[in-house]
């Protein structure tokens, strides 16, 4: 399948397959409109219809991308026009952080976009589509199509389901007492960490007890921080010692 | 659970519109090979009579549970499908379509093989979708026959009458205290130049001494609370505090005139530069007498600044007063982005009470677009007859006022047809000034969850489709909330408005959507992030777990999108439902397609 893919590839036949989430009310209406006002475009995008932005779980783009999309487009209404006030602007929110995952597990940032479209820019909706499947050609088929897909990449989906993650970003939808600037740095922090110790727990759950040097070999984190976060999980009641092995710890899941 | 999804696809055509471009036959034998189709067939129009009829019958025959149209957009055609389930006893829910005509066969018209291969893809995503369909209830609500109209202008005094005449109770609230709205300073109306009293007059008067209206003036609206057919409004006034429950609200709360800042057109500075809306009142009072000249500028602070999304970046941190100040603070210097619609006529007329009065005066129209139509045009030329000077500018180069050597007000432009520099002397100066979003409608639109478009004014369900209708269900707009209207257009939109009211308290029930949230219990902390995020209100945390009032619920999903425990699902558009169109795009299994 790799080599394949990459012979495809070398022989210019890379076809991108793209997906769009498009909001019901601006975005899906404007691809609409582009059919109706019979705009010509690449056929690279699938479209999934979503009643609005605001309900986009960023780990519906991270799946998305782990089962090897090529790109990912998130489409809704402009700023101020949303069908439901502001579930775009919720979705602006969580983009910040989704886009900074991307990059995490070694996709290019590029490949996943947010947009605003209304249903009244059938043109708009062509020229993303054309700029987008050109942009991606270019950047060449998804990493995870080619190789096989890093463990941090199941990691950063279970941190982007886990309570800690969800409850901050949640939270930077309403007013916090915190200045803005310094809570982003809180989330991306949190985030950091969500991700680092989903890789341990993975790691745990297929391989059962290992000790901390193990654990620092396979999911590629520093000794002193696997220590860390083993010490976090161990208080959370997530993972508890095992017996020893070569003097030192070993731990599993509880 | 269930029985196996037993999954029958049907693949239109639509004459050439798809088969033109993407081979059908082909998608329907692809079709046939996708797991849990049973049945698979193609019309030349499935819409058709003949259409539907197959699907009906198919359901019966195969004993089908879910159905699958590859067609059109589901935004026109969805619900003719889904009537067409039903009456087949299949949930209208179990029901998807597959978009290959907006999405395919007209935007890939000269790539028949692509487009083939994206609509036997997008029929995959679609069949995996429905095999994760779920039937839904839509849940019926009682709707009481009262109504309450918020604003006593033409617009609202006319909805207010029509509902009223119907037999339904009418509150109908007024911030003034006295009722006519604007249409009450005006003087004369174009293009009758009938007196405005002769139409406010009359309907003030049915209104007043309607038995089934009840009018509060000097009142406004300070809570609401509930949905369709079952409001809850506190209403405030000079006697205090009243609640009223009524079925359905209009909102006709009216528009501003946009005041020019000080020193725009030497306005506020000299006192002989006045807005058109001024020069109505001095001409009703007879001040204006029979000067020389009068000069006229158009599109003072309209069409022009760009819509600028920044200036509403205040918006999701729901803080009404912060953004109002933002986008009354731009457009002030800026002027508005958009045609006003009424100040070309506006002027026209007041062109023509002043060359009736006072032949001699020379009357000039400054302007860089004129905007007449229909009959408006007679009344263009009538003040042609009349000898008003239309002199238009190019637009970049507004007129300036400078001052003649013995200091006489003067209005300088560039004539965009002569392509000179004139000079006008002119006694007096009027500024066509637009109709602009008031403070209390924008306060209003937020305390009713109507959205805001970018303009300021409040937003239609859909501009050509649903133009008195808003997003929340059982509310209405008229008149000039939703945008500038003349006197004659307010009422119209205010018969529409009643009657879309009416439909909903003459049937006395109606059925909501099922797309809403879903609350795993089990999985629930109570931590009330959703309560705290849902613009409607609908969830509430009760006993330690978050409840959602369905019938508050509109389907936007934010809830689901953040709930810290993932306990939140969405009816119709579930993780699963959605993940399952991705897989059958990327990774299909057993049949080709997906990533190559």
């Amino acid at each position: 399948m790799v080599k394949e893919n990459l012979e495809k590839v070398a022989e210019g036949e890379f076809e991108p397959l793209i997906i769009a989430y498009c909001c019901n009310w601006c975005s899906y209406a404007g691809a609409d409109l582009a059919g109706t006002s019979r705009f010509e475009y690449p056929t690279n995008i699938r479209i999934i219809r979503i009643m609005c932005t605001g309900r986009m779980d960023s780990t519906l783009v991270l799946e998305a991308l782990r089962m090897g999309a090529d790109g990912v487009l998130i489409a809704g209404c402009h700023p101020g026009d949303c069908h439901y006030q502001k579930g775009n602007f919720m979705m602006e929110k969580r983009f910040d952080y989704l886009k900074k995952a991307v990059k995490n597990i070694g996709i290019e940032p590029e490949r996943v976009r947010l947009e605003w479209v209304s249903a009244s820019e059938g043109g708009k909706w062509a020229a993303l589509v054309r700029e987008m499947a050109e942009e991606i050609k270019q950047l060449g088929p998804s990493p995870f199509r080619l190789r096989s897909i890093p463990k941090k990449t199941d990691a950063a989906i279970d941190a982007f389901k886990s309570q800690r993650l969800r409850w901050v970003v949640g939270r930077s939808q309403i007013k916090v007492e915190i200045e803005e600037q310094k809570y982003r740095q809180t989330v991306d922090l949190i985030m950091q960490v969500e991700i680092e110790r989903h890789m341990i727990t993975l790691a745990l759950k297929e391989k059962g007890p290992l000790t901390a040097e193990e654990l620092s070999q396979i999911t590629g984190l520093q000794p002193n921080k696997t220590m860390q976060h083993l010490i976090a999980l161990r208080r959370d009641g997530i993972v508890i010692e095992a017996g020893e092995k070569n003097n030192q710890y070993l731990y599993q899941l509880v | 659970m269930e029985q196996e999804p037993r999954i029958g696809v049907f693949i239109c055509s639509c004459g050439t519109n798809i088969g033109g471009v993407v081979n059908v036959p082909e998608v329907t034998e692809y079709a046939k090979t996708i797991p849990h189709v049973i049945h698979a067939d193609h019309n030349l129009y499935t819409c058709s009579e003949a259409g539907l009829t197959a699907i009906k019958e198919s359901i019966k025959e195969h004993n089908l549970n879910r159905v699958v149209v590859a067609s059109c957009t589901p935004r026109t055609h969805e619900p003719l499908f889904r009537a067409a389930c039903r009456e087949a006893s299949l949930n209208p829910y179990l029901f998807e379509m597959a978009n290959i005509r907006e999405h395919v066969s007209w935007v890939h018209p000269h790539d028949p093989e692509k487009a083939t291969r994206k609509a036997k893809d997008i029929v995959r995503m679609a069949v995996a979708k429905a095999a994760l369909l779920e039937p839904q209830t839509e849940p019926e609500v009682e709707v009481k026959g009262s109504s309450l109209v918020i604003g006593a202008g033409v617009a609202g005094l006319t909805a207010a009458l029509s509902m009223a005449s119907q037999g339904f109770k009418v509150y109908l609230i007024e911030k003034e205290k006295e009722l006519g709205g604007m249409a009450r300073r005006l003087y004369k109306l174009y293009p009758t130049l009938a007196d405005s009293s002769e139409v406010v007059g009359p309907l003030t008067k049915d209104v007043e001494s309607h038995e089934n209206i009840e009018v509060m003036t000097s009142a406004s609206l300070k809570d609401i609370s509930g949905y369709v057919g079952n409001f809850n409004a506190v209403l405030t006034g000079p006697e205090g505090d009243k609640e009223v429950d009524v079925g359905t609200v209009i909102v006709a709360a009216g528009s501003s005139n946009y005041t020019p800042p000080k020193g725009l057109y030497e306005y506020g500075v000299h006192d002989h530069v006045i807005t058109q809306g001024e020069l109505d009142e001095k001409l009703k009072k007879g001040e204006i007498g029979e000067p020389e000249r009068i000069v006229m500028i158009q599109c003072v602070g309209a069409r022009k600044g760009e819509i600028r999304p920044s200036a509403l970046e205040a918006f999701p941190k729901s803080d009404t007063a912060e953004l109002l100040r933002k986008i009354l603070k731009a457009r002030k210097e800026e002027g508005w982005p958009y045609c006003s619609r009424i100040c070309c006529m506006n002027a026209i007329k007041n062109a023509i009470l002043i060359k009736e009065k006072s032949p001699k005066t020379d009357v000039v129209v400054l302007f860089g677009d004129l905007r007449v139509y229909k009959e408006y045009e007679d009344f263009y030329r009538k003040a042609r007859d009349l000898e008003v000077r239309f002199i238009r500018h190019i637009e970049e180069a507004r007129p300036e006022i400078t001052r003649t050597p013995d200091g006489k007000l003067q209005v300088m432009a560039y004539d965009a047809l002569a392509g000179l520099e004139v000079k006008f002397p002119a006694d007096w100066v009027v500024l066509s000034t637009p109709l602009i979003p008031s403070k209390d409608e924008i306060m209003l639109g937020r305390m009713l969850k109507i959205p805001i478009a970018t303009d300021g004014f409040l937003m239609e369900a859909h501009l050509k489709l649903r133009p008195v209708d808003t997003n929340v269900e059982g509310v209405f707009i008229a008149g000039t909330v939703s945008g500038p209207k003349d006197v004659s257009e307010s009422i119209v939109s205010g018969e529409a408005a009643a009657a879309r009211a009416s439909i909903l308290m003459g049937n006395g029930k109606v059925r909501t959507d099922a797309i809403t949230a879903v609350v795993d219990e089990d999985l629930c902390i109570g931590c009330g992030l959703c309560e705290e995020i849902c613009p409607y209100g609908a969830p509430r945390i009760e006993d330690g777990k978050s409840k959602i009032r369905e019938i508050l619920c509109r389907g936007c999903g934010s809830c689901a999108a953040e709930c810290p425990k993932r306990a939140i699902t969405m009816r119709h558009y579930g993780d699963n439902q959605l993940l399952a169109q991705v897989k059958a795009l990327l990774v299909p299994q057993s049949h080709e397609g997906g990533l190559t």
